[in-house]
């Protein structure tokens, strides 16, 4: 062969390329257009390449398998922005910032990233020595609590917390499940909700958290909330630690695996969907999936094979068909469900 | 030995019209037409296609309507008459392109005897990571858009409308994606 290696064309005639190209796709390209193109293809030699080139990247994205894409939507379309505070020491913020710089100017932009010394929300709990008022629900079973100070709590199914109230704090322990919280505002006497690592303030507000195990997610649905991390607040020289503050639209998600909060747009609709039957995931682990879906199903639902768990969902399970959405599980996830008089187990499909 | 046919080509140019003459000139004529202008021929169609593999079939096609042109026909441009049937050849082509997906391979009319597609040199680009990478280096409007567009299929004005932009300024932010993505590509594979 005695074709010369040619240039590869730089990011400048790429671009150059890639306009054309766009152009020519439209719908009615006029003939004056082709021919200028044509002009432009034969004004370098580099051009017709850099063109092949773009057709080319268009094309592997347009016969991109439907799992690709999935991904590359999952991974590009940025829900999320993966890294807002450190709430653990061993995160190292500068890795994390390093592979996420978009990200984390995206943040700033959308967050007001409040720090303040989280010794205070400690101090508040050790204050407070009352007792409490716990409450409970049973599987399946929403319930509606209204306090004292006119503030409301929705209660979602096997959920349980446990408020306690003087005359400088109401503090809400999140034990366990999903609550939905209006909060009557009184600056006087912040509305602070605890939830395993996050303590989430009230700043004249309506927000719901889903606690699963350590795993939190709280959404804002209206006003805005201070979330610092719980109980870690106690260096003794005072060290300031970061909280941030989420709005309206925005919902936290604590996983505790990174020890990493991560902030995304949420519809309000959708964060409290469960109130309306209807259990709303965006990419969440199936383990943890099930768990929620544990708290209204008339069976457990287990799973035998932790591989399982690690996978993710994003879709709606109907309360009241919980059911038929194991029986369609199989056709998304490499599972076979066993459904046992007591239980519902689920296990790895084998391959065929 | 000269023979008459050859003595013609000599003098034939790019884009000469192409009156009523012997059948063989005109043959001659159109050969060379897509000699030189094949590669811009098949980039063209490939643009308006979205496939190589597509745009070669189509330019067969383009081949045989310019050798099949009625004989009493004059054309001024040949080189623009060629583009004009590439273009309506490839909005039928479009239209047919789900019948054709499906239909079983013809060896009879798969392979042409003109005009030569010159073998390219493919720059196969399969590494969704390096893709990937280089689409998280770009700002987040512009990976949107590219997402939107590119990877969701929507058309210029919904992502324009989604997005709060003109429609002008979504197709900034996805040929810069493009071009960043490529050039990403192309330092990759240099050693």
């Amino acid at each position: 062969m005695m074709a010369a290696i040619s240039m590869q064309p730089d990011e400048l005639v790429l671009r150059e390329a890639a306009t054309w190209w766009l152009r020519l796709r439209e719908t009615h390209v006029p003939e004056e257009s082709v021919g200028q193109w044509l002009t432009w293809m034969d004004s370098d030699e580099c051009h017709p390449r850099a063109f092949d080139q773009i057709g080319e990247l268009t094309e592997q994205f347009a016969t991109a398998d439907e799992a690709t894409r999935m991904r590359l939507i999952a991974v590009l379309a940025a829900p999320a922005a993966p890294f807002v505070a450190p709430v653990a020491p061993k995160v190292e913020p500068r890795a994390r910032r390093a592979r996420w710089p978009v990200y984390v100017a995206a943040i700033a932009a959308s967050l007001v990233v409040a720090v303040f010394a989280g010794r205070l929300l400690d101090r508040q709990a050790r204050d407070n020595v009352s007792a409490g008022q716990r409450y409970a629900s049973s599987v399946g079973q929403n319930e509606d609590i209204s306090l004292p100070d006119g503030s409301s709590i929705a209660l979602g199914g096997a959920s349980a917390l446990t408020t306690r109230y003087d005359n400088g704090h109401r503090l809400i322990e999140l034990d366990t499940g999903e609550a939905f919280f209006h909060v009557a505002h009184d600056e006087k006497r912040p509305f602070v909700v605890t939830a395993g690592p996050l303590a989430i303030r009230d700043l004249g507000t309506a927000f719901n958290v889903r606690r699963t195990d350590q795993r939190v997610i709280v959404a804002v649905t209206e006003g805005r909330v201070r979330i610092a991390p719980a109980g870690r607040s106690t260096t003794n020289d005072g060290t300031v630690q970061s909280a941030l503050e989420a709005v309206a639209g925005q919902q936290v998600s604590y996983d505790p695996v990174t020890a990493a909060m991560t902030v995304s747009n949420v519809e309000p609709e959708h964060a409290v969907a469960w109130r309306s039957n209807r259990l709303e995931f965006d990419n969440e682990l199936v383990s943890v999936v099930v768990a929620n879906i544990n708290r209204y199903s008339r069976r457990p639902v287990q799973i035998a094979d932790a591989r399982l768990g690690a996978m993710t969902f994003t879709g709606t399970v109907k309360i009241d068909s919980i059911d038929s959405w194991l029986d369609a599980l199989p056709q998304v996830f490499p599972v076979r469900v066993s459904s046992f008089a007591d239980r519902i187990v689920l296990s790895r499909a084998e391959r065929k | 030995m000269l023979n008459p046919e050859s003595m013609d080509n000599r003098h034939v140019s790019d884009d000469v019209p192409i009156d009523a003459q012997a059948p063989t000139d005109r043959a001659a004529r159109v050969a060379k037409l897509f000699d030189e202008h094949n590669r811009s021929l098949v980039a063209f169609l490939q643009c308006r296609l979205n496939s190589r593999a597509d745009a070669q079939e189509v330019a067969q096609e383009v081949y045989v309507r310019m050798l099949s042109l009625d004989e009493n026909v004059r054309v001024d441009s040949p080189k623009a008459l060629m583009f004009r049937i590439a273009s309506n050849l490839a909005v039928d082509g479009i239209r047919k392109h789900a019948v054709r997906n499906n239909a079983p391979v013809d060896p009879d009319t798969d392979d042409w005897h003109r005009p030569p597609i010159p073998e390219r040199h493919t720059d196969a680009i399969q590494q969704w990571g390096v893709i990937e990478e280089a689409l998280r280096e770009l700002p987040p409007k512009t990976r949107r858009a590219f997402v939107m567009h590119m990877i969701e299929g929507r058309e210029f004005g919904t992502v324009a409308q989604v997005m709060n932009l003109s429609e002008r300024m979504v197709r900034y932010h996805v040929s810069n994606a493009l071009a960043h993505c490529r050039a990403r590509c192309n330092r990759a594979e240099t050693p």
